[in-house]
């Protein structure tokens, strides 16, 4: 059975159609990966699964319809982590990961031991535990990332959202976050959806690919079949080459288009 | 041990730091006045110990001045939250407790009191302040709080209604010229004339309006990380936006009606709280009460005694306070937010 | 304060009475105060005769007991201090308010009628306090401390002044030499209205409250109905409408068309404005009004103007002699 299925979801902003009836699933504990050029409406899918947009369509989590939940009850199971996520300035790591239990309190609630507990486990998983008393602002970008993970993982989620996780990281931390991700998933059958532009990256962990271009799915599959030379050609109007890494996963490699003919008159002093 | 790493000071320390600065505001204020009550007596009749104090002093002291500080410091706490809590609604530092049309709504109210009511205004301008604050507040909200527009809509609209109902009081004062001076002399805020009566009065707005607002402390701290990441972690942000603007006006109304407009305490008491013990509302909120009752009661202390008898207007005090106050808080905020 | 200040709240402290006044449609038109004119039952009937205390009189605050002769008076307003001192009360006074400058010999202190402070009256141990006006809860404020105090408002009328004079008298002990005070002030207003004439339709006033703006009183006030007692008539009365409470704000352009005959100043004092009569006589287009023309811009005394207190025959001896020279 699928953990999150998608069936023919659309969503309109500002009466401009975004998504055309967009479905696709993906299993339990598994990755995946949404890929398509700019404006294709990754984001906006991201959103919609995490009840922050109105929808039509189907979202079913684990057999039950999202749509049914909202507020708290949805927040328990899904965990939304934006692109450029808000970090107030003089809160602490310790005081930012401890909102991830906001799901878990009641309205009038206060978070108590076990909301602790959790908080700090979280910290511990991302290795930012050592950073608890000081500010977000005195952090790191890598740093950062990885907080707000603690947070999202705080919230002891089913389903793990992140929208461009490693957009902002050079590329030790993006390995960094990536192989922690891909940990949680594989240690805690989470299951993660995520928007991924590095092709490569989303071919090395994401087990599933569903490339989106103007609002619709252009082709979802295992990332063999998702990351061809024609189809990225077509959908991003780009020139690749596609290989494989030792592990079998497709390594997209950009070509420069050959340079163009020299002019007929020759540069001065050239023979 | 008294502060952390980060510099704050640890929770219970500032609750310590809070407590004694009250207690000692409300001391002074005890000892000092025009009447020239000798300090020693005046401690022993506090404490119920036989004192020196005749019949005519004691009731200047139980009569007079402890009501004016138990009112003092009750407005003080009431402006303190409120401007604390529309901080953390509208993730803004520069929001005062008079946002949202409170204060030009109140000050409004008044005035129709005195210019229309005669003989019956100076008696109803209490209600009518109350009631002009929430009716402004009231207007500023359904006009601004566009559902999922966030906060900026309803902070502009709360500007645009403040100035749009200054601009009635305006022009109701320029055609009756002869109120002017008891609608201004409201207008700057006084605490004179303060007495157990009004404390009463306003002791069950001021429960309810508190406690609503102290329960959402954890709440404005979701709402920190703005709107969006606040849903999805469950919270409704225009739900609890809604119910702490209620209850922040309310608190602000309830000031307003036995004081007048005293200005800068809902802006700078807040930020002096989190300079010293860090930016969470579960914390800022309760110290603020206790910071601002003490504040207030300094400053109503000077003003009464600085050129006495007559009085400095307490709105006077507060912005001669405030204003540098505010101004090296901004300067030092600066700095920092690299 | 200054005695601009002092005379400006004065004035706007009638105008609120006036408007009072005028809004309690089906109030009788005297102030309460009034109704203590009347016959000795309102004496306590356990007053032995010559014995004048305990006394109840009815104040503008309403029924106030008074239950000995009071030796520690404090007054908050000018027109009460001097009513103190005309009466003979003078040595029971231990303060009066800084607008209190007449007489010269009475304890001026820093307390202000305007913004009462209740420690600092409080610290005068008063057994009697009078103030025109109960600002800042002062009435409650001193009945919780155990002091009687009496509100003696503006006067609206000269009947509410003498019976000001004649509630101090009461509230003081003196109440023989109030009712003489009474009597002399009437004979010589009856006097100067006799030699004067009451009877000048053809005369017509401009009473100058303030300049820039120019604040006038119609008829109906205080003022109005004194110098009424001459038969003039008020340039301002067309120009009142129901909220100014008969202090209506006059437009030059009105003023100089409706060309007065005399023109009152009663902000002609260097405190009080300056407008002087020669100020006057400069102003641009003012030197159309017959008033200026023949030099019938009177300078009063400011401080008396804007008073209903013993020394309104020098106010109306000033009237009478504006009114002779215009006359006659």
């Amino acid at each position: 059975m699928n953990a999150i299925t998608i069936d023919g979801l659309t969503v309109d902003l500002d009466r401009v159609r975004i998504l055309h009836a967009v479905s696709c699933a993906v299993s339990p504990g598994g990755w995946l990966a949404l890929i398509g050029p700019n404006g294709a409406g990754k984001t906006t899918l991201l959103r919609a699964v995490a009840g922050l947009l109105p929808y039509r369509g189907a979202i079913v989590l684990d057999g039950a319809d999202l749509g049914a939940l909202r507020g708290r009850g949805r927040a328990r199971l899904i965990a939304y982590v934006p692109q450029i996520p808000v970090l107030p300035p003089d809160l602490t790591v310790q005081e930012y990961v401890l909102l991830g239990r906001t799901p878990h309190l009641g309205y009038l609630g206060s978070p108590g031991r076990t909301d602790q507990q959790r908080a700090a486990e979280a910290s511990q998983r991302l290795d930012v535990a050592r950073f608890a008393g000081r500010r977000l602002a005195s952090l790191s970008g890598g740093e950062r990332q990885r907080v707000v993970l603690a947070r999202a993982l705080a919230q002891d989620p089913r389903v793990l959202l992140l929208d461009e996780p490693t957009s902002q990281l050079d590329i030790g931390h993006q390995q960094q976050v990536l192989e922690l991700v891909d940990d949680l998933r594989r240690s805690r059958g989470v299951t993660v959806v995520s928007t991924l532009h590095d092709l490569t990256q989303a071919s090395q962990y994401a087990g599933h690919l569903v490339l989106l271009s103007d609002g619709r799915v252009q082709a979802a599959g295992p990332p063999p079949a998702v990351l061809t030379q024609d189809l990225i050609a077509r959908v991003y109007a780009a020139r690749v080459t596609v290989t494989a890494d030792p592990a079998g996963h497709p390594v997209v490699t950009p070509q420069r288009p050959p340079p163009a003919p020299p002019a007929t008159s020759a540069p001065p002093g050239a023979s | 041990m008294i502060r952390t790493r980060g510099g704050r000071l640890r929770p219970a320390w500032a609750y310590g730091v809070a407590v004694a600065f009250l207690a000692a505001a409300t001391l002074v204020s005890a000892l000092v006045g025009a009447a020239d009550l000798n300090p020693l007596d005046t401690v022993a009749a506090l404490v119920h110990l036989p004192s020196g104090l005749d019949q005519l002093d004691r009731a200047v002291l139980f009569q007079i001045r402890l009501p004016r500080i138990v009112v003092g410091m009750m407005v003080g706490g009431l402006l303190s939250v409120a401007g604390a809590g529309y901080q953390g609604v509208f993730r803004n530092p520069l929001v005062d407790s008079g946002m949202l049309g409170a204060s030009s709504g109140a000050g409004l109210g008044a005035t129709l009191a005195i210019v229309y009511l005669g003989s019956a205004g100076p008696a109803a301008v209490p209600v009518a302040a109350f009631a002009g604050s929430l009716a402004g507040v009231a207007i500023a909200y359904l006009s601004g709080a566009v559902g999922g527009s966030g906060t900026a809509t309803l902070l502009l609209a709360g500007v645009a209604v403040g100035l749009f109902l200054t601009a009635v009081q305006t022009y109701i004062l320029q055609r009756s010229a002869q109120d002017l001076q008891q609608v201004y002399s409201w207008l700057l805020g006084s605490l004179s004339g303060a007495t157990w009566q009004q404390a009463a009065e306003i002791l069950p707005y001021a429960a309810v309006s508190v406690t609503v607002v102290l329960l959402h402390g954890r709440h404005l701290d979701v709402l920190s990380v703005g709107d969006e990441e606040a849903r999805a972690l469950g919270l409704h942000p225009g739900r609890v936006r809604l119910v702490v603007v209620a209850a922040c006006a309310l608190a602000a109304a309830s000031a307003v009606a036995v004081s007048g407009l005293i200005g800068f305490v809902g802006i700078v008491v807040p930020h002096v709280v989190r300079r010293l013990a860090g930016p969470s509302y579960r914390l800022v909120l309760p110290l603020s009460l206790l910071a601002g009752a003490g504040f207030l009661v300094l400053a109503d202390t000077l003003a009464r005694t600085v050129v006495s008898p007559a009085e400095l207007p307490i709105g006077v005090v507060t912005a001669l306070i405030g204003s540098p106050v505010f101004i090296w808080i901004l300067r030092s905020t600066a700095a920092v937010r690299t | 304060m200054t005695p601009l200040a002092g005379k400006l709240a004065a004035v706007i402290a009638v105008a609120a009475t006036a408007a009072l006044a005028g809004c309690a449609s089906a109030a009788p038109s005297a102030t309460p105060s009034a109704t203590s004119t009347s016959s000795p039952a309102t004496r306590s009937p356990a007053a032995a005769a010559g014995s004048q205390f305990p006394v109840t009189l009815t104040a503008a605050n309403g029924p106030v007991t008074i239950k000995a002769r009071p030796a520690r008076i404090v007054s908050l307003a000018p027109t009460a201090t001097e009513d103190l001192y005309a009466v003979g009360a003078g040595p029971q006074v231990v303060a009066v308010d800084q607008d209190s400058d007449y007489p010269a010999t009475a304890p001026m202190t820093k307390l202000s009628g305007l913004t009462p402070n209740l420690e600092a009256i409080a610290k005068y141990q008063p057994d009697l306090v009078i103030s025109y006006q109960n600002a800042n809860g002062l009435v409650s404020g001193l009945t919780k401390l155990g002091i009687p105090v009496l509100i003696e408002p503006a006067a609206a009328t000269l009947d509410d002044a003498y019976a000001q004079i004649d509630q101090i008298g009461r509230a003081t002990g003196h109440l023989a030499q109030a009712q003489r005070t009474v009597s002399s002030m009437k004979a010589q207003i009856a006097g100067y209205v006799r030699r004067a004439g009451s009877s000048h339709p053809d005369l017509t006033y401009y009473w100058e409250l303030t300049a820039n703006p120019y604040y006038s009183v119609t008829s109906s006030t205080f003022i109005g109905q004194i110098v009424g007692l001459f038969g003039l008539k008020n340039i301002a009365n067309a120009a009142d409408k129901a909220s100014d409470g008969g202090y209506p704000e006059l437009s030059e352009e009105y003023i100089v068309k409706a060309q007065p005959q005399i023109i009152f100043l009663a902000d002609n004092q260097a405190a009080d404005g300056g407008q002087s009569p020669a100020v006057v006589a400069k102003r641009p287009g003012w030197s159309a009004i017959p008033a200026v023309k023949n030099h019938e811009v009177i300078g009063l005394n400011d401080d008396i103007a804007s008073r209903w207190g013993p020394r309104l025959p020098q106010l109306v001896a000033e009237i009478a002699q504006a009114v002779e020279r215009a006359s006659g």
